[in-house]
C-alpha cells in the first residue's frame, strides 16, 4: 500500500506556529525579565520580592482562561460528539494543571512578602487550589476512568470553568486579606509595561504547549482515521496486508 | 412495501479503533421475528442496545418507522421494548408493582387487571405479589418478558431472552411471541438456542466478526420441522464463518 | 406482511427533532420523576436501608463532635459549629448518594430505566429529590442537635424560619451536583470510589457559601439574607448546569459522528487504489 501521508491528515497552523510561539517566548522571556528586574522601580513596601507578581498575575490569568477554555470545550464535546472539541479540553485540562501548578508556587512567594505568611487560607488562595484539584481529578479521570467515564470527565471540567466565576467573585463578598483585584487597575504605568512582556512571553509559552498537545491529539485522531478507513478499505482489506 | 418498525442501514459501531460491528443492513417488519446467531462476543448485544438507543452508533443510520432517528427521544422509546441480558428488575419490589412502575411511566398503559393478565401469560399470576429477589431466575426473565409487553410496543427486542428458563417457560415464551407477531409487532432476537429460534423464528441472522455473515428465512407456510435443519446448519456454519474471519485476523 | 400494523404505522410521522430539550413536556418531567421518586421511596420503605444509615452515621458524628469539642468557648463555637454542620452534611450526602445509585447497579435498573420512555432530566429529578428528602432529614437531625450541644447554635431554634432555608439551599446546591456525578459514576463500569474525590471539590464553592452564611446566621450578620440570596443563586446555577448535561453524560450524545469527513475521503482514496 502507498503511503504517502496527505498533508491535509497532518494540519497546517499546529505544524509552524508552535515553534513560532516557542522562538518568540525564547526572545521575549528574557526580555521581559531583564523589563522587570533592571528598567521597573522597586515596589516601596514588599522589596524585591514583589517582581515575582509580574509571573504570578499572568499565570493566574492564563490559567483562568485555559480553565475557561477547557469547559467550553467540554461542553461542545458533549453537546456535538465533536472530537476536536474534545482534543483542546484535554490539551487545556492538561495545562490547567501546570499554569495551575506556577501560580500555586508563585502565590506563596508573594504571599510571603505581602502578608508575612505564605498561605493565608485566604479565598482566593483555597478555591485556586481547589480548582487545581478539579482539573487533577480531570486528568484522572481521563486517564483511568472506564469506558464512558470521558463523558464524566467533560462534565466535570465544565463545572470546573462555572466555578472560575465564582471563585473570582468570592474574594470579593469575602473581603479577605488578599491584595484586591484593583492592584492591577491602579498599577503606576511603568509597571504595566513590565507586566506585557511577561504576559506575552507566558502567552505564547502555553499556547505554543497548547498547540502541540493539540497536535498530538490530531495525529492520534488521523492514525486512528487512516487505520480505520483502511480496514473498511475493502471487502477483503486484512488479505492485503498481508502482502504489502 | 411495508415500513420497518427497525431499519438499521450501513450500521457500525467502533470503540476507537476496535470495530465491533461492521456495514449493518437490518430491517425487521412488522409481523415478523428475526433471530441473530453467532458466537460469543460477534456484536449481537452490542447490535441490540444500538437499536434501543442505549449505544450510538458509528455510523449508519437507525430508523424507526417512517423517519430516521437521530437521537431516540421519548416517543421513540414509547413504541420500542429491550428485554437485557441482565433481568433488570427491583429486587424489592413486587412482580406487580414492578409492571405497575413502567405502566404508570407510560401512562398510556392498562390498568392493574391489564397487568394481571400479562402476568398471567408469562404463569406468573401466583406470585404477582412476591417481591421479584426473591424469584428464580428463570422466573426473573419471564417477569422482564411480561414488563417489555407494556403498552403492546411495536418493537420488542429480546437479549438472549430464552436463557435460564425451563421446558414450560420456553414454550410460553414461544407463545408470546408468536402472539406479538400475530399483532403486528416486530421482534429481533438473539439466541444460543437453536431449536427454540427454529420453532418462532421468520429468518435468521448469523453475525461473525461484526458482519452479517449469512441468513436463512423461512418459506412461505414452511412447518417448523422443515425450517429447523437450515437454522441448525446456519448455526453450526457459525463455527466455519467464525474460523474465516479469525484467518482475516491482523497481526496485532 | 401483515397490514393492520402498516395502517397502525401511518400516523406515527416521526418528526425530526433538533430543538427537542425545549419542546420537552414539562408536565411529563414533573409527573415521570414524581413516580420515579415515589419507586425509589417504595423501595426505601421496604427496609429502610437508607434513612437507618444516613441518621445513624449523622448519630456517630454528632457524638464525635460532642466528644472532641465539648469545652469550645462561645467565641470558637461561631466559627466550629458551621464547619461541623456542613462537614456532616457533605460526608451523609456522599454515602447517600452512593446507596442511592449502588442499588440501581445491583440489578442494572438505571439502564432499563434509560431503554424506556421517560425524559432522562426526570431521573435526574427524582434521585435528586430523593437524596434530598434524606440529606435534607439528616441535616433536621443535626441543627436541633447542635444547637443544643452549643449554647452559640440556639439561633436555629430562634429563627427557625431562616435556619430550615439555609439547610434547604445548601443541601439543593450539594445534593444537585452530587446527583449527576453519582448517576455517570453508576452508568460507567465500575469505580464508585472516584464519587468522594470528584464531589469534594466540585461541592466545595457551594459549601463554602453555605459555610458563610450559617455563620452570617450565629453572628445575627445583616447581610445573612443577600448571603441567603447568593446561595440560592448557586442553587440555580447547579441546578440548571446539572440538569442540561445528565443526559449527555448518562448515555451521551447519539447523533453518529461517524468518519470525519478526512477519513471519508482517505477511505476513498483507498477504496480508488484498490483494484
Amino acid at each position: 500500500m502507498t503511503t504517502s501521508s496527505t498533508p491535509s491528515a497532518t494540519g497546517g497552523a499546529t505544524r509552524w506556529l508552535p515553534p513560532v510561539l516557542l522562538l518568540g517566548a525564547a526572545v521575549a522571556l528574557p526580555y521581559s525579565v531583564q523589563r522587570i528586574f533592571l528598567h521597573t522601580a522597586i515596589e516601596k513596601k514588599m522589596g524585591t520580592v514583589q517582581k515575582i507578581f509580574y509571573f504570578h498575575v499572568p499565570l493566574a490569568w492564563i490559567m483562568m482562561a485555559l480553565a475557561i477554555t477547557c469547559g467550553i470545550a467540554a461542553a461542545v464535546q458533549l453537546r456535538n460528539r465533536s472530537r476536536k472539541a474534545e482534543a483542546l479540553s484535554i490539551a487545556a485540562g492538561e495545562l490547567v494543571l501546570v499554569t495551575g501548578l506556577g501560580v500555586l508556587l508563585t502565590g506563596p512567594i508573594w504571599g510571603h512578602a505581602t502578608w508575612g505568611r505564605a498561605w493565608t487560607w485566604d479565598a482566593r488562595q483555597v478555591s485556586t487550589g481547589l480548582l487545581w484539584l478539579v482539573f487533577a481529578a480531570f486528568v484522572l479521570l481521563r486517564r483511568y476512568g472506564a469506558a464512558g467515564s470521558e463523558r464524566l470527565a467533560a462534565a466535570l471540567a465544565v463545572f470546573g470553568a462555572v466555578d472560575v466565576p465564582i471563585i473570582y467573585y468570592a474574594v470579593k463578598i469575602w473581603k479577605t486579606t488578599h491584595p484586591t483585584t484593583d492592584v492591577v487597575g491602579t498599577l503606576p504605568p511603568q509597571m504595566w509595561a513590565a507586566l506585557w512582556p511577561a504576559l506575552g512571553a507566558l502567552m505564547a509559552l502555553t499556547l505554543a504547549l497548547l498547540l502541540v498537545r493539540l497536535g498530538q491529539e490530531r495525529d492520534a485522531a488521523a492514525l486512528d482515521d487512516a487505520w480505520i478507513a483502511f480496514d473498511e478499505g475493502g471487502p477483503e482489506p486484512r488479505a492485503e496486508k498481508g502482502a504489502g | 412495501m411495508s415500513i420497518a418498525p427497525l431499519a438499521l442501514q450501513d450500521l457500525g459501531k467502533r470503540y476507537g479503533r476496535l470495530a465491533v460491528l461492521r456495514a449493518i443492513d437490518l430491517q425487521v417488519a412488522s409481523g415478523e421475528i428475526v433471530a441473530l446467531l453467532g458466537a460469543n462476543g460477534c456484536g449481537k448485544t452490542t447490535l441490540l442496545s444500538i437499536a434501543a438507543g442505549l449505544l450510538a452508533p458509528s455510523s449508519g443510520t437507525r430508523a424507526y418507522g417512517p423517519t430516521r432517528v437521530v437521537e431516540l427521544d421519548r416517543a421513540a422509546r414509547m413504541r420500542l421494548a429491550f428485554v437485557a441480558h441482565s433481568t433488570q428488575l427491583y429486587a424489592r419490589l413486587s412482580a406487580l408493582e414492578n409492571l405497575e412502575l413502567l405502566a404508570s411511566l407510560r401512562g398510556d398503559a392498562p390498568g392493574r387487571e391489564g397487568l394481571a393478565q400479562l402476568l398471567e401469560r408469562v404463569g406468573l399470576s401466583h406470585a404477582a405479589d412476591r417481591a421479584a429477589g426473591t424469584f428464580s431466575r428463570g422466573m426473573q426473565q419471564r417477569l422482564a418478558i411480561a414488563r417489555a409487553l407494556i403498552g403492546a410496543p411495536e418493537l420488542l427486542l429480546l437479549d438472549e431472552p430464552f436463557t435460564a428458563l425451563d421446558h414450560a417457560g420456553r414454550a410460553i415464551l414461544t407463545q408470546v411471541l408468536l402472539a406479538e407477531r400475530a399483532r403486528g409487532a416486530a421482534i429481533l432476537l438473539s439466541s444460543h438456542d437453536l431449536d427454540a429460534v427454529a420453532q418462532c423464528c421468520d429468518r435468521a441472522v448469523l453475525l461473525a466478526d461484526g458482519r452479517i455473515a449469512a441468513q436463512t428465512q423461512r418459506e412461505r407456510g414452511e412447518s417448523d420441522d422443515a425450517f429447523a435443519p437450515r437454522i441448525r446448519a446456519l448455526g453450526l456454519g457459525r463455527a466455519h464463518a467464525h474460523a474465516e474471519a479469525h484467518d482475516r485476523e491482523p497481526a496485532p | 406482511m401483515s397490514v393492520p400494523a402498516d395502517a397502525a404505522l401511518g400516523g406515527l410521522v416521526l418528526a425530526p427533532r433538533r430543538g427537542r430539550a425545549h419542546a420537552t413536556n414539562r408536565a411529563v418531567v414533573f409527573r415521570q420523576a414524581w413516580l420515579l421518586a415515589r419507586n425509589d421511596l417504595r423501595q426505601e420503605l421496604r427496609d429502610l436501608e437508607l434513612v437507618l444509615t444516613a441518621a445513624f452515621f449523622t448519630l456517630v458524628v454528632l457524638v464525635m463532635f460532642a466528644l472532641a469539642f465539648a469545652a469550645l468557648p462561645a467565641a470558637a463555637q461561631v466559627l466550629a459549629v458551621p464547619g461541623m454542620l456542613w462537614l456532616a452534611v457533605a460526608f451523609v450526602g456522599a454515602l447517600t448518594l452512593t446507596r442511592i445509585f449502588d442499588r440501581e447497579r445491583e440489578a442494572d435498573t438505571l439502564r432499563a430505566v434509560l431503554t424506556w420512555p421517560v425524559e432522562r432530566v426526570a431521573i435526574y429529578f427524582g434521585k435528586l429529590a430523593v437524596s434530598l428528602l434524606v440529606v435534607v432529614g439528616c441535616g433536621a437531625l443535626l441543627m436541633p442537635a447542635l444547637a443544643l450541644l452549643f449554647p452559640t447554635a440556639g439561633v436555629f431554634f430562634e429563627r427557625p424560619l431562616e435556619a430550615i432555608a439555609l439547610l434547604v439551599l445548601g443541601c439543593v446546591a450539594y445534593c444537585a451536583t452530587g446527583t449527576l456525578f453519582a448517576a455517570g459514576l453508576a452508568t460507567a463500569s465500575g469505580k464508585n470510589v472516584l464519587l468522594s474525590v470528584i464531589l469534594y471539590p466540585l461541592t466545595s464553592p457551594a459549601l463554602i457559601f453555605a459555610l458563610v452564611s450559617t455563620r452570617a446566621l450565629l453572628e445575627g450578620h445583616p447581610q445573612f439574607s443577600t448571603y441567603l440570596g447568593q446561595l440560592a443563586a448557586v442553587d440555580l446555577v447547579v441546578l440548571v448546569l446539572a440538569s442540561w448535561l445528565f443526559e449527555p453524560v448518562l448515555v451521551g450524545s447519539q447523533r453518529p459522528h461517524g468518519p470525519s469527513p478526512r477519513a471519508r475521503r482517505e477511505r476513498a482514496r483507498v477504496q480508488a487504489e484498490r483494484p
